[in-house]
């Protein structure tokens, strides 16, 4: 049970926290589904719509700065792409924010590295011009803990000068088991843990996953039991928090059928199922009008 | 019968004054067309693009233009504030986000009109779309709420005026209208919705006189403040306007600067 009440509102005083942990590893080289893309395309493009969306909430007048709501992080964990290469975990921003831990929301709008066509991610026939912040890379093993540890290392550092905030919201995308576990001695449980001590006066850090799968396998979206996953379907819903009340209603007024004690996890999941996790995840309480 | 408003507001704490995103304005009697004062209330989409200047057009528009208290009219004059805001020259500057959420999002603002007549039956006739509420308050209690809004119900009514052109009719056809009798020395507020919701919850003799003797903004802004700190009041752009109804003009005016 999350002990937090999670009702603090995003404002510029109280800014929200998002860092998102993507699985760059060899798997997610594995082409998803009938869209053509691999794992790691589609995880790319879910995380710079997500991005995309943030800034457009935080987009309110012409002529005025986008506001800072929020200060997202995106980690890579595998293959490292900067630095001396080989496995590991790094910023996965590019361009101007390359090797940039939490960034402010203002310059995350700022700073895109590319602006593409890209196709829509409900695989429409349409693409749309998106700005790019993440580019999808594939390689080596599945350094999670490690990454859970960079992670905390950030958002240790960000409750401390926010206590009044909503608490960071850490959401890990994956498509396989952890490889480094145990790390420094901990286990992922461990590192977990330690993740979800941090808190702010409004309740402990949320740690939500989501598990994608290659093939059209069944979505599980928000389960309160583990019973039925398969591996390592109950390992991740053990490590998931639960949904704070808001989330809960978002995710009902999206159309999922959400129990008491649901957990921030959602298994097997395809790529239009990936960016509408990642809306409710990131949607901390606001006004709606 | 004369009639005369103050506006307080406060923005969402963490903003500063001008990111306050509803909108009040007023408009004295006009004797050319016998038309009575007039006073409206909105309350812009936080999530929206542009919300304040959605609002205020809005309020601007109805005090001004000739519009009735008609369905009918109120489309005409809702088609024409739509047409304006989106063509607003301030626009010619938008970078590739900002038209994209015109675009894409635009916005949205609750809203309630009054309008007085001060004649031999005085009375007020409002519209209104939204949770922004009208309270009619006789010796410091309340004689009429419009929309009736219960406390439980505060947030659930997404329904407000539009900036997209295809929503407007299904959004107007949400309008509801009221009207009520008037006496000297009463009072009316238009309040946007956190601050609807809190005085509902807290309707009785002690609040409809403390915001009687409302006297500074500052009181107003440090009220407020004290019922968000209390948890009593949700984090929201804030506005209160206090129309008051007299047989005679007050003899002083206090002007805070």
């Amino acid at each position: 049970m999350s002990t937090g009440t999670y009702r603090q509102w995003v404002s510029r005083a109280t800014p929200g926290c998002v860092v998102i942990l993507l699985d760059r590893s060899d798997s997610m080289k594995l082409p998803w589904g009938a869209t053509g893309g691999s794992l790691a395309a589609g995880a790319a493009l879910a995380v710079n719509n997500i991005l995309l969306d943030m800034c457009v909430k935080a987009t309110i007048e012409v002529n005025a700065p986008v506001r800072h709501y929020f200060d997202v992080g995106v980690f890579s964990y595998g293959a490292r792409i900067t630095g001396p290469g080989g496995e590991g975990v790094e910023s996965a921003f590019g361009g101007a924010l390359a090797g940039r831990g939490l960034v402010p929301l203002p310059e995350l709008a700022a700073n895109p590295f590319a602006v593409r066509d890209e196709p829509s991610i409900d695989a429409m026939p349409v693409s749309v011009k998106m700005p790019v912040w993440v580019d999808p890379v594939h390689g080596y093993r599945t350094p999670m803990c490690q990454a859970v540890e960079v992670a905390g290392a950030h958002v240790f550092d960000w409750a401390a000068a926010h206590p009044d905030s909503f608490p960071p919201i850490i959401i890990n995308i994956t498509d396989g088991m952890v490889t480094d576990s145990p790390y420094q001695g901990a286990t992922l449980q461990d590192w977990v843990k330690r993740l979800t001590a941090i808190e702010t006066s409004d309740g402990p850090a949320l740690f939500f996953n989501i598990f994608l799968s290659p093939t059209d396998a069944h979505e599980v979206v928000f389960p309160n039991t583990p019973a039925g996953l398969p591996l390592p379907g109950p390992e991740l819903f053990a490590l998931s928090s639960e949904l704070p009340p808001t989330m809960v209603e978002n995710a009902r007024a999206d159309g999922y059928d959400v129990r008491p004690g649901a957990r921030g996890l959602a298994f097997n999941v395809g790529r239009s199922t990936l960016l509408r996790v990642l809306q409710i995840g990131t949607r901390v309480p606001d006004r709606s009008r | 019968m004369h009639a005369w408003q103050v506006v307080f507001s406060a923005p969402k704490h963490g903003n500063d004054p001008w990111e306050w995103e509803d909108g009040a304005a007023a408009a004295p009697e006009d004797p050319a067309t016998g038309r009575g004062p007039r006073f409206a209330v909105a309350d812009g989409a936080t999530e929206g693009f542009g919300s304040a200047r959605w609002a205020m057009r809005l309020v601007e528009g109805f005090v001004a233009a000739d519009v009735e208290l008609t369905e009918r009219s109120l489309l005409g004059w809702a088609r024409r504030a739509q047409d304006a805001w989106r063509h607003d020259p301030v626009l010619s500057g938008a970078s590739g986000l900002e038209l994209f959420k015109l675009d894409s999002v635009g916005s949205l603002a609750t809203f309630l009109g009054c309008e007085l007549e001060l004649g031999p039956r005085p009375r007020w006739r409002a519209v209104a779309l939204g949770d922004t509420v009208l309270f009619h308050v006789r010796g410091h209690r309340l004689v009429a709420q419009f929309p009736s809004i219960a406390a439980d119900d505060f947030g659930t009514n997404p329904a407000g005026v539009p900036t997209a052109p295809t929503a407007l009719p299904g959004a107007l056809g949400r309008v509801d209208f009221a009207e009520g009798d008037l006496a000297a020395g009463d009072l009316l507020y238009l309040a946007t919705d956190a601050f609807a919701h809190w005085a509902v919850r807290e309707d009785g003799p002690a609040l409809w006189s403390a915001l009687a003797g409302l006297d500074h903004p500052e009181r107003f802004r440090e009220l407020v403040e004290d019922r968000r700190a209390a948890r009593e009041m949700t984090n929201d752009d804030v506005t209160l306007m206090r129309i008051s109804v007299a047989a005679r003009r007050p003899d002083q005016l206090v002007v805070c600067v």
